[in-house]
């Protein structure tokens, strides 16, 4: 879906720190150290960040500053951290949200 | 009297709408159609909606909806939304976990901690 | 507990502003703000500002923002990040999430300078990822270099709107259509036009039926609606979109206000809940001032002036500095302030339908309706001439508080005046001498150089392009007129980039000579 600007017409070459792995769901991806984990999953293309407790229906990111809560997922075995904001680090784990929990729903 | 008050008004029975699935406090999955069934229920003040369905009580505390719940209430009540007083603003105002809540750092540095 | 002089909440343009003077007048101040950086929104604004000199215009959002930032230092501004202000009590006190904890400070005197929230529509499917708020484009695209989506539909044609529409383009995104229920675009025409002549479709009288998609956006469909918002059928229109930005205005974030007990009321032309003060952000409670958008939405500009305000007015409060000089400092301030607020989009005639210029000229309805102006209505307004040689054209059409035009020109070809909202115009016999900095420097980019006949059957049209690849020397394509129509052959013939553009190359295509008042953009074959 979305991936990373390479070269901005004002801004130029975005600066980017260190290169990290860290897993979502499991499997192993790459961001940049200390972007919000919700930029590194967009690059990637993860639009679906968690499964709301009632309705079960997506959410993704909505507001990317750490207003709305939508972009929440289990980070490191913590629900409801708002990825927006989270800085990303070597080695972390993230996993989609249902509900509250990181087990999906039982159909 | 102020229209919110006047508890005597007729604001006639609740019609169905056609959008009234849609959803409107997206923490806490509340519907157009339920803040409008809450409206002849009753609840006329923002503080009693949110007190009755929750809209606006979850992880963002209304920062996308209070504006939305307000307009829907408005209108079922037939008055503008600048006469319905917004909910009542407390600490905290931001989600915040009671671990963070209940650590006063000042307290811990007195105690001899390093507040972790 | 400890205590301050002032303690500042926010840093965004007002509250640096408000700090930077504070501190210059000896007040022991700091600054909390509950994001990762400072700024507020000034390091995702990367266009040029309007406005002139004293308000920074021409400047780019984020260089001010940098601007700022170092005057605090200088000055001695504490500022504290990752600190969330979760409670203000009637007794200036403050409580602050930090880390793992909070702390409490007692200021002497508080201003309050939070900003604004973003206000949301709702539609069928509006919770879907891929639906995202204007501000969470520019945050993805302008701060963290990710782009938002690819295909990008964009609901709101206030400034907002416009501009980051703009840069969702700049960015390498394609915006597929720019939507508004309102009959008329809400921002300003030139940052319309922009986006107009690179050929996004504009619909005004059209909202979102729904957003398409099971687990994110895969499309969107729009309807033209009536006078009384509903929708018309058989008007609806499909498009393959992967996201949707919604732009429909700004609300303050005042609650803190409330909870400390000021006196608040619900005022439409400041946005919604804004607490009652005066004109230099005094509150209903003694030495709570307010500043920027949470007393009322405007621009980052007029922000920056009341936060200047606030901060003095916090000096003299607290006995930093007499009452005179208070006077003194604020009458210029306040001039400043008023600049802004003239024109037809000052805060008095929101909402309001203006049909002609300060000038008395009728105002574009196309612009309005459409994005664009015509060829017939062009003709009509100042700052279009026709001489031999090369010369300006200004297709600046509506009265805004802007004058970099009038500054740039180093022969004095551009005459404003002294109402800073007046139309440019063309100085008689005044001699262009093709230097492009009267089109680096429109902060609307309305600006053109334009040689009607260059004798050969053909026209010259420099234009500003801030877009990725810069074409070269040579590059063969298609003028576009204001409607991002194709209309004629053009080449380019120059592409100049200096230093003093700041980052607006300007592209100079030859076209025939027919299409010199037509072609105002340039796609590459």
């Amino acid at each position: 879906m979305a991936e990373r600007i390479k070269e901005h017409p004002i801004l130029g070459i975005p600066e980017k720190g260190t290169l990290v792995k860290f897993t979502f769901d499991g499997k192993e991806m790459e961001g940049f150290e200390g972007e919000p984990i919700a930029a590194a999953l967009k690059a990637a293309g993860v639009m679906v960040h968690r499964y709301t407790k009632k309705e079960h229906k997506p959410r993704g990111i909505f507001c990317a500053i750490g207003r709305c809560t939508d972009c929440v997922m289990i980070v490191n075995g913590v629900p409801n951290v708002r990825t927006c904001i989270t800085p990303l680090k070597e080695g972390i784990v993230v996993q989609t949200q249902y509900g509250v929990s990181a087990e999906p729903f039982k159909q | 009297m102020n229209a919110v008050n006047d508890r005597s008004r007729d604001i006639g029975p609740f019609i169905p709408g056609t959008d009234d699935d849609i959803l409107i406090c997206r923490c806490e999955e509340i519907t157009k159609g339920e803040i409008r069934k809450a409206v002849h229920d009753g609840m006329w003040t923002m503080t009693e909606i949110r007190r009755y369905l929750r809209t606006g009580m979850g992880l963002c505390q209304g920062q996308t909806c209070a504006k939305l719940v307000k307009a829907i209430v408005a209108k079922e009540l037939g008055i503008s939304p600048a006469e319905l007083e917004p909910a009542t603003s407390r600490v905290p105002m931001r989600p915040i976990e009671m671990r963070i809540f209940a650590n006063e750092l000042a307290d811990k540095k007195e105690d001899g901690q390093d507040g972790k | 507990m400890k205590r301050y002089d002032l303690i500042i909440v926010g840093a965004g343009p007002s509250g640096l502003c408000a700090a930077i003077e504070a501190a210059k007048r000896g007040l022991n101040t700091v600054v909390f703000d509950e994001n990762e950086k400072p700024g507020g929104q000034l390091f995702k604004q990367i266009h040029k500002f309007f406005g002139s000199k004293e308000h920074r215009a021409k400047v780019r959002g984020f260089v001010i923002g940098r601007q700022l930032l170092d005057e605090a230092d200088r000055a001695g501004v504490k500022v504290v990040l990752n600190a969330t202000v979760i409670g203000l009590y009637q007794d200036k006190e403050i409580v602050v999430k930090i880390g793992d904890g909070i702390e409490h400070y007692k200021g002497d005197a508080i201003i309050i300078a939070t900003g604004a929230a973003e206000n949301m529509v709702t539609f069928p499917g509006w919770t879907l990822p891929g639906v995202i708020g204007a501000g969470a484009a520019q945050t993805m695209m302008n701060l963290h270099g990710v782009l938002p989506g690819k295909k990008v539909l964009m609901l709101g044609s206030g400034n907002v709107g416009l501009v980051v529409s703009f840069q969702l383009m700049q960015c390498g995104c394609e915006v597929t259509a720019l939507v508004d229920a309102a009959p008329r675009v809400g921002g300003y025409g030139v940052h319309a036009a922009k986006i107009a002549r690179t050929g996004v479709p504009f619909y005004l009288s059209h909202t979102i039926v729904r957003a398409e998609g099971e687990e994110c956006v895969t499309g969107v469909v729009i309807a033209e609606i009536d006078s009384h918002f509903q929708f018309i059928p058989g008007t609806e229109k499909h498009f393959d979109v992967d996201t949707i930005c919604l732009a429909v205005g700004l609300s303050p974030m005042s609650q803190l206000l409330k909870m400390a007990g000021c006196k608040m009321e619900d005022n439409p032309k400041r946005g919604g809940q804004v607490p009652v003060c005066d004109e230099y952000g005094r509150t209903s409670l003694p030495g709570v001032f307010v500043a920027g958008d949470v007393s009322g939405i405007e621009e980052a500009s007029s922000a920056m002036i009341e936060g200047k305000m606030a901060g003095i007015a916090a000096a003299e409060y607290l006995g930093y500095i007499e009452e005179e000089e208070l006077k003194k400092e604020l009458v210029s301030l306040e001039d400043a302030l008023n600049g802004l607020r003239q024109g037809m989009f000052a805060p008095e005639n929101r909402g309001k339908r203006i049909e002609t210029t300060e000038e008395g000229i009728a105002v574009s309805e196309n612009l309005l309706e459409h994005g664009f102006i015509t060829e017939e209505e062009i003709e009509r307004f100042p700052g279009i001439t026709h001489k031999a040689g090369i010369h300006p054209v200004m297709e600046c059409t509506q009265n805004i508080p802007c004058n970099p035009c009038q500054d740039a020109c180093p022969k004095g070809c551009i005459s404003i005046g002294d109402k800073i909202t007046s139309l440019p115009v063309v100085v008689d016999g005044s001699q262009c001498i093709n230097c492009g900095m009267c089109v680096a420097s429109c902060s609307g980019q309305a600006i053109f150089l334009v040689e009607e006949d260059c004798g050969d059957g053909t026209a010259l049209v420099t234009l500003p392009y801030e877009f990725l690849p810069l074409p070269e020397d040579g590059t063969k394509g298609k003028g576009l007129g204001r409607n991002g129509e194709p209309v004629c052959d053009a080449q380019v013939v120059s592409v100049k980039n200096n230093l003093a553009y700041d980052k607006t190359p300007l592209l100079t295509i030859k076209v025939p000579k027919e299409y010199a008042m037509k072609a105002r953009f340039f796609k590459a074959l």
